[in-house]
């Protein structure tokens, strides 16, 4: 991805965006033909796959409730997608409105739809960049402008490790941002895992995701136990994003269908 | 107000609890289980109120249904629970009686799917509306990006870094539209190449840094000066200005004059006050006929013109001149090849004794067979094989070919004749011109003795390379004779000839030219005095001494009586071959 940053992408709505299928997993109808056959297959090949779409952005409003109730006031949400329902700043700012938050995301449609979202919006922006690039991200102006980083802040890598194969080194990123963050820091990481699903349905998701521009990379327990290096992951620890501190005890249950892991960790001083 | 049966907003209620049971999965819900029951119960009411209400009004319905949707309980599944969930138990749970309440619960449902599909598929029509739209944006921020980058890119390609100035790739660029022009018939065209006078000093003397920073104070005062003209700067300190639609010579002068009284302003560069010149080379023709390779070449010729003139100045293309200059080059550029082809050869010129008339020497002269331009001589191309360095390779040659020559005229009776051979300056700074020399004696067998090398005296004193000195008085040491020629056009200073490995000098002919009889010229008098005392003084540091350029017998005469050793000239023969020489000797 070494791209030369004076050479735009090019906008190809012909090719299926992960961000647009998983907007159409939420029910959403942000997405083109290209997305919904993509995603439609997916959902043919893995029934559940809009459960675990769901589940996850319920995990993701459970840990941005549970930061912001722990005194969290700036997210950088890294792989943000279309930003439809449940955003991180709808229930960041709900609950403090000088919460800061900048999305990041490498697509430049979801990129050009957050920023209509967010205009008017003094404490929330988005900037185009690319996960495997996690120094231009902490140096982009946008970030520098709205993050302090000598504050705790938290950042959110969810539902994207999945399309960081092991030769980009998720582990150099994650090191590179840890670097970056103050004491009392959060990060949030789920992905999908194959610790419970058969190997047919998940050579059948890798198959649709050949298509798209960000193939599959499915990771264990451990593997993204192991991304939390450095951090102290708060309880109840890398679980089935239903079982991470649900609302209810049912919701809880048959967790592992939901295939993606998630976990919380701290940066402690 | 007072009705036992009917719900609160505020506690959910059984059937709002079931509501949301329904529901919950059905599609992503932003909130919890419990905002989720406290809207439904929300709900729950306006449905009740609807049940009763008299007239019944669809209204509620419709609001309901949207709601629903806005609340994201949007999925297919979430309308077909919540169709169930109220036709199974709304009037159930919350005791609702009456004649016409199944019907009335009909219609409501009738108006809640009325009022869901309306709004689901106005937020379906906007969604897809607004991702189109970004979809769009994102697309012109890329072409936009690809443009800037495009112009920003084609911006570096085509001009200079520090100074910004246009490039030589768009100079050439524009030269050659200019040379396109529609009407080339009587079209004119100039360009007029700029080199800042002595900006290695600058640069050497302040720093690279410094010389930069002038280079662009020289580039913005250029761009004011000439506005309306194209400045490019080439590389280095060379500029070059593009004069379009000219009518003649005069107005690239003019432009020329702008751009030299623009350089030649003191400029303030970080601190020092610095006074710069410029040369600049004009060239200004029709555009019919040329080419911006010509019109670039002839420039750049004719700027060195103003610079060997002395600088700040400039200098007007001459077609004349720069023919003869091509010449020149294309004359140097051919004596490796000829060298290769044999088309040199040697002349000798006697050096005769005054004493005895024996020819106790020859010098050895080089020539050209040129295969067009038929035999040269020395001056012809001996310069520029000086100016080119290939005077290294001709003058080894020449130098060899003495030496063999030389040797075989000891077959003749008396002493043999020396051979003397020049040198130029590069040659002695040569660090193995004394294996050379050593090496050629042996290869040929002459003796030390029978060689000579002449040396100037500015080539004497030359620094840059193997020390001339140390070299000589090896050579010296071997036998090998040295002789100073041309004496008397430098400094000809006799005192540092007492240190130097010399054995003889050569008195430039003019200043025999000059030796008249005292009848015709008093003041020849004078000079006759001159070269008696160098004569003498020669003698007293036991160099011999031999006169150039002797034409006359009154001449030959007058150098006898004042002691002089040797004569060379006319007078006692021309440059010959050899074997032509070697008849006079015997």
């Amino acid at each position: 991805m070494q791209r030369p940053n004076w050479a735009p992408d090019d906008i190809d709505i012909e090719r299926p965006s992960v961000a647009r299928m998983y907007d159409y997993y939420l029910g959403g109808s942000h997405n083109f033909a290209a997305d919904r056959v993509a995603a439609r297959a997916m959902v043919e090949a893995v029934p559940d796959a809009p459960l675990m779409a769901q589940a996850n952005r319920a995990f993701l409003r459970r840990v941005v409730q549970h930061l912001v109730d722990s005194g969290i006031r700036q997210f950088l949400d890294i792989g943000s997608g279309i930003p439809t329902v449940g955003n991180v700043h709808e229930i960041a700012q709900r609950a403090d409105p000088r919460a800061r938050v900048v999305y990041v995301d490498v697509d430049p449609v979801a990129v050009a739809h957050s920023q209509e979202i967010l205009a008017g919006n003094p404490t929330a922006t988005v900037v185009q960049e690319d996960l495997r690039r996690p120094e231009a991200i902490l140096a982009h102006p946008e970030v520098t402008r709205l993050i302090d980083f000598s504050q705790p802040v938290a950042v959110m890598i969810v539902a994207v490790l999945h399309f960081i194969p092991h030769s980009d080194h998720p582990e150099d990123i994650l090191r590179t941002l840890r670097a970056a963050l103050a004491p009392g820091s959060f990060l949030v990481l789920s992905q999908a895992s194959d610790d419970t699903r058969g190997g047919a349905e998940r050579a059948e998701a890798e198959r649709v995701y050949r298509r798209t521009d960000s193939p599959l990379c499915i990771r264990s327990r451990s593997e993204l136990t192991a991304f939390f290096d450095g951090f102290t992951i708060v309880d109840p620890g890398v679980v089935w994003v239903p079982q991470w501190r649900p609302e209810t005890p049912e919701s809880a249950e048959n967790a592992e269908q939901a295939v993606f892991l998630g976990g919380v960790g701290r940066l402690d001083g | 107000m007072g009705e036992p049966a009917g719900p609160r907003a505020s506690c959910p209620g059984t059937f709002a609890r079931a509501w949301a049971k329904a529901v919950s999965g059905t599609s992503y819900l932003p909130m919890t289980q419990a905002q989720l029951e406290e809207l439904l119960q929300r709900l729950t009411v306006r449905l009740a109120a609807a049940l009763r209400a008299e007239p019944f009004d669809p209204r509620i319905g419709h609001q309901v249904g949207a709601e629903l949707v806005a609340a994201h309980i949007a999925s297919a599944e979430g309308l077909g629970r919540t169709v169930e969930v109220v036709q199974l138990r709304l009037l159930r749970d919350l005791g609702l009686v009456g004649d016409d309440i199944s019907d009335r619960l009909a219609r409501l449902l009738a108006t809640i799917t009325t009022g869901y599909a309306r709004a689901l598929r106005d937020r379906t029509l906007d969604e897809q509306e607004s991702i189109r739209r970004a979809a769009m944006v994102a697309r012109a921020q890329a072409e936009r990006a690809l443009r800037d980058s495009e112009s920003r890119f084609r911006h570096q390609a085509t001009h200079d870094p520090l100074t910004d100035l246009p490039n030589r790739a768009l100079f050439t660029e524009r030269l050659a539209t200019a040379l396109t022009v529609p009407g080339r018939g009587t079209a004119r065209v100039g360009v007029c190449f700029l080199d800042l006078d002595r900006f290695k000093v600058v640069n050497d003397s302040l720093g690279h840094q410094l010389g930069d920073a002038l280079l662009v104070q020289v580039a913005q005062r250029l761009s004011r000066a000439l506005g309306e003209h194209l400045v490019a700067r080439l590389g280095g300190d060379e500029f070059v200005v593009l004069v379009e639609h000219t009518d003649g010579t005069d107005d690239v002068v003019k432009v020329a004059e702008a751009a030299l009284a623009a350089v030649a302003e003191p400029a303030l560069v970080e601190g020092h006050e610095l006074t710069v010149t410029a040369s600049a080379g004009i060239v200004e023709r029709p555009v019919a006929g040329t080419t911006p390779g010509e019109l670039m070449r002839a420039a750049d010729s004719t700027l060195h013109w103003a610079k060997a003139a002395g600088g700040a100045r400039w200098a007007l293309f001459d077609p004349a001149r720069h023919r003869t200059e091509l010449a020149r080059y294309a004359l140097s550029a051919a004596i490796p090849a000829a060298l290769d082809r044999g088309e040199f050869f040697l002349d000798y010129q006697p050096l005769t004794s005054l004493r005895d008339g024996t020819v106790v020497g020859v010098e050895a002269l080089v020539r050209w067979r040129h295969p067009e331009l038929g035999v040269l001589g020395p001056d012809s191309f001996i310069g520029l094989a000086e100016e080119t360095g290939l005077i290294v390779r001709l003058g080894g040659w020449v130098l060899a070919e003495a030496c063999r020559e030389a040797e075989s005229w000891a077959a003749g009776g008396g002493p043999a004749p020396f051979v003397s051979v020049n040198l130029a300056v590069r040659q002695v700074h040569r660090p193995d011109l004394v294996q050379e020399v050593r090496g050629l004696l042996a290869q040929t067998g002459l003796p030390p003795q029978r060689l000579q090398l002449e040396i100037t005296e500015s080539t004497m004193m030359s620094t840059g390379g193997e020390d001339p000195v140390r070299s000589l008085r090896m050579l010296n040491d071997l036998g090998v004779r040295i002789a100073i020629d041309d004496f008397g056009t430098g400094y000809s200073n006799l005192v540092y000839l007492r240190d130097l490995p010399v054995t003889e000098l050569k008195v430039a002919g003019e200043f025999v030219t000059r030796l008249r009889s005292p009848q015709a010229d008093p003041a020849s008098r004078n000079d006759e005095q001159i070269l008696a005392s160098l004569v003498s003084l020669a003698h007293a540091l036991d160099l011999t001494v031999t006169a150039e350029g002797v034409e006359t017998a009154d001449q030959a005469d007058l150098l006898r009586a004042i002691g002089c050793d040797t004569g060379q000239g006319w007078h006692f023969g021309k440059p010959a071959p050899a074997a032509r020489i070697l008849e006079q000797i015997r």
